[in-house]
């Protein structure tokens, strides 16, 4: 199976409903889209259109109420949850827009505890994480804790945790939202180089501050549903 | 365990919140325990002996130590008795049940000189059963008790001051001479009798002295010490199933006891249970506030590709090693405060005893880590249940 297909990411009929005692609100109702491997996708919509869902659930984060969710071989929505550990330590990284970072953890533990699961010991994740506290920036900030960076310095770490362990697919929620032009450029250069190097699928919920040109198509979601 | 060490380290409050509260839950079962363990072994240990007494014999129509010098009989409880012989001791001692078992041969015969019927009882010195249902060196008023030398008697008191005999006195009865070498007050026994001598003296005394003539001259009474009174029944039963003419007599009140003994150990074992549902009550308590405070966390870890059982893993570490060293700290605490309190003559506790026990250190090791470890599941059932993206949706 070639790369391409392996890190092909396929919605059919993605539905999901949340309930609540009082009502049902439908967030997503019948998505049917085809992301390919290696391929670099914006997913475009308003405020509450059901873009984070979508990515929740496109990474196995959530369950669909109806309709799968296959990356390559794995059908993500009905795996058990030690197989989907496995893909999500392994093979899919997570950029979240409020970054999810351990508030009492210092950066480098942040960082670190993205790759615990691969099994690494000391010096192997030092090897991995130092270059790239390097390349961004964090060197100095490596022990200190996350209230004490900058909104801008935090969302860098969060993008170091989630391509540390070179996923073969990454869900990045506003990667560039809350960052100023010249981070925003330097993330949108690292997911570039991240793609090419390690032929990654990049899919980018976005509502308008990551740049349309760079990325390879645009999918529009409105009110739950892919505007065609 | 660097994750596990690391999260104490960094919820340091929280961290310690938790093992004051295991300090404080096992400092109050230990103060709990060595009461009521105490006030239990202080309560059965007066009951376990209460009524623990039975005398057996054959009782007959006819006398069976009849002698051509004296009017007299080998009795029990006011019936002329058989002659029994030794073995039967032996086979009653093997009775599960028995603490003790001993030889009794008591004769009555009418005196001149008294005008009335006197009795004398053999006994065996030494044995416990002797102590709880004829006399015991205890019962002792004046004088002393029983050696080996063959002249010595006892005399109850109330014999002795009804007749003015003293210690010291040489006295003519059964066909013999007798010193009076002690006074005892016996009190309300099942076999007492108004003289006694050792067991080998009084079988002399029968054979000799007064030419009685029996099939044998081992005893005519066996006194049984029980080692409870709810084994009571199981041995009488037992007892009678040997042979089914025997009489077996004994204090009722061993029955009360029993039913209040078995209250107390059902008292304990209520108690034993709450201080259990209190301790699982508090560690779920402070696991599930634990895991509320860190449920953030711990869907960021699952988003990362931690497993269900390495997360829950963390938890019952972290709540076990909470667990022990708020135990530690508790049972130190719990230790220093029982010996104040057993020391000082405080006021307020000067009734009540305070009995620490080294076995008190597994049990509640076993309940608090046991408990830590039920108070662990729910939030790792919660954990298994719930998704990294649902858990942002209501904890984010």
């Amino acid at each position: 199976m070639a790369i391409e297909d392996l890190n092909r990411i396929v919605c059919e009929s993605l539905t999901k409903e949340y309930a609540s005692r009082r009502q049902t609100t439908k967030v997503l109702s019948g998505i049917n889209l085809t992301i390919e491997g290696n391929e670099m996708v914006l997913i475009k919509g308003r405020s509450g259109s059901g873009k984070t869902t979508l990515l929740h659930l496109m990474g196995g984060l959530i369950r669909p109420t109806s309709g799968k969710v296959k990356i390559g071989r794995f059908t993500v929505s009905e795996l058990p949850n030690h197989e989907l550990c496995t893909l999500l330590s392994d093979n899919i990284g997570f950029i979240f827009q409020n970054f999810n970072l351990m508030p009492t953890y210092s950066i480098y533990e942040n960082i670190e505890i993205a790759l615990a699961p691969k099994g690494y010991d000391n010096r192997e994740t030092k090897k991995i994480i130092e270059p790239l506290l390097e390349e961004f920036g964090l060197t100095e900030k490596s022990s200190t804790l996350p209230s004490e960076l900058s909104i801008g310095q935090q969302q860098k770490v969060a993008v170091v945790r989630t391509i540390a362990k070179k996923p073969s697919v990454i869900f990045a929620d506003e990667p560039t939202g809350s960052v100023d032009p010249e981070t925003a450029d330097e993330i949108i250069q690292y997911l570039k180089k991240l793609r090419k190097e390690n032929r990654s699928t990049i899919v980018i919920a976005t509502h308008g501050s990551f740049p349309e040109e760079q990325a390879d198509r645009t999918i529009l979601l409105e009110n739950g549903s892919v505007r065609v | 365990m660097k994750y596990i060490a690391k999260e104490l380290r960094r919820h340091l409050y929280r961290t310690l919140g938790g093992i004051s509260g295991y300090t404080l839950a096992s400092f109050f079962v230990l103060i709990i325990l060595s009461i009521s363990g105490s006030n239990k072994s202080g309560s059965t240990g007066i009951l376990q002996n209460t009524g623990t007494h039975l005398v057996v014999y054959i009782p007959t129509d006819k006398s069976s130590c009849k002698s051509d010098l004296v009017k007299g009989a080998v009795i029990a409880e006011g019936m002329n008795t058989l002659m029994l012989d030794i073995d039967l001791l032996y086979t009653i001692e093997k009775i599960a049940g028995v603490k003790d078992a001993a030889p009794y041969l008591r004769y009555e015969m009418y005196h001149d000189d008294y005008e009335k019927y006197i009795s004398i009882g053999g006994i065996d010195t030494t044995s416990l059963a002797t102590f709880t249902s004829v006399c015991a060196p205890s019962n002792i008023v004046d004088g002393r008790f029983l050696s080996r030398l063959d002249n010595e008697i006892l005399a109850e008191e109330a014999f002795t001051k009804a007749h003015g005999l003293t210690v010291g006195d040489t006295l003519k009865i059964f066909n013999g001479r007798k010193v009076l070498t002690g006074i005892v007050n016996s009190g309300i026994k099942p076999a007492k009798a108004d003289f006694y001598a050792t067991i080998g003296n009084v079988r002399y005394l029968l054979q000799e002295n007064l030419q009685c003539q029996a099939p044998g001259f081992d005893m005519n009474i066996v006194l049984v010490e029980v080692e409870d009174p709810r084994v009571q029944d199981h041995v009488i039963g037992e007892i009678r199933s040997l042979m089914h003419n025997f009489s077996v007599s004994t204090f009722m009140c061993y029955e009360p006891a029993y039913k209040v003994m078995n209250m107390i150990n059902k008292t304990s074992s209520g108690l034993s249970l709450m201080i259990f549902i209190f301790l699982v009550l508090f560690s779920a308590k402070t696991q599930l506030t634990a895991i509320f405070e860190r449920y953030r966390e711990i869907g960021i870890l699952k988003s990362l590709g931690w497993s269900d059982s390495r997360i829950s893993m963390q938890i019952i570490s972290i709540s076990v090693i909470q667990a022990t060293i708020g135990l530690v700290i508790g049972f130190i605490l719990g230790v220093v405060v029982i010996n104040l309190l057993n020391n000082q003559n405080l006021m307020l506790f000067d009734y009540i005893e305070f009995r620490f026990k080294y076995s008190f250190i597994p049990i509640v090791f076993l309940l608090s880590v046991t408990g830590a470890l039920i108070a662990s599941m729910f939030p790792i059932y919660r954990i298994f249940r719930t998704k990294a993206g649902d858990i942002f949706n209501r904890y984010m």
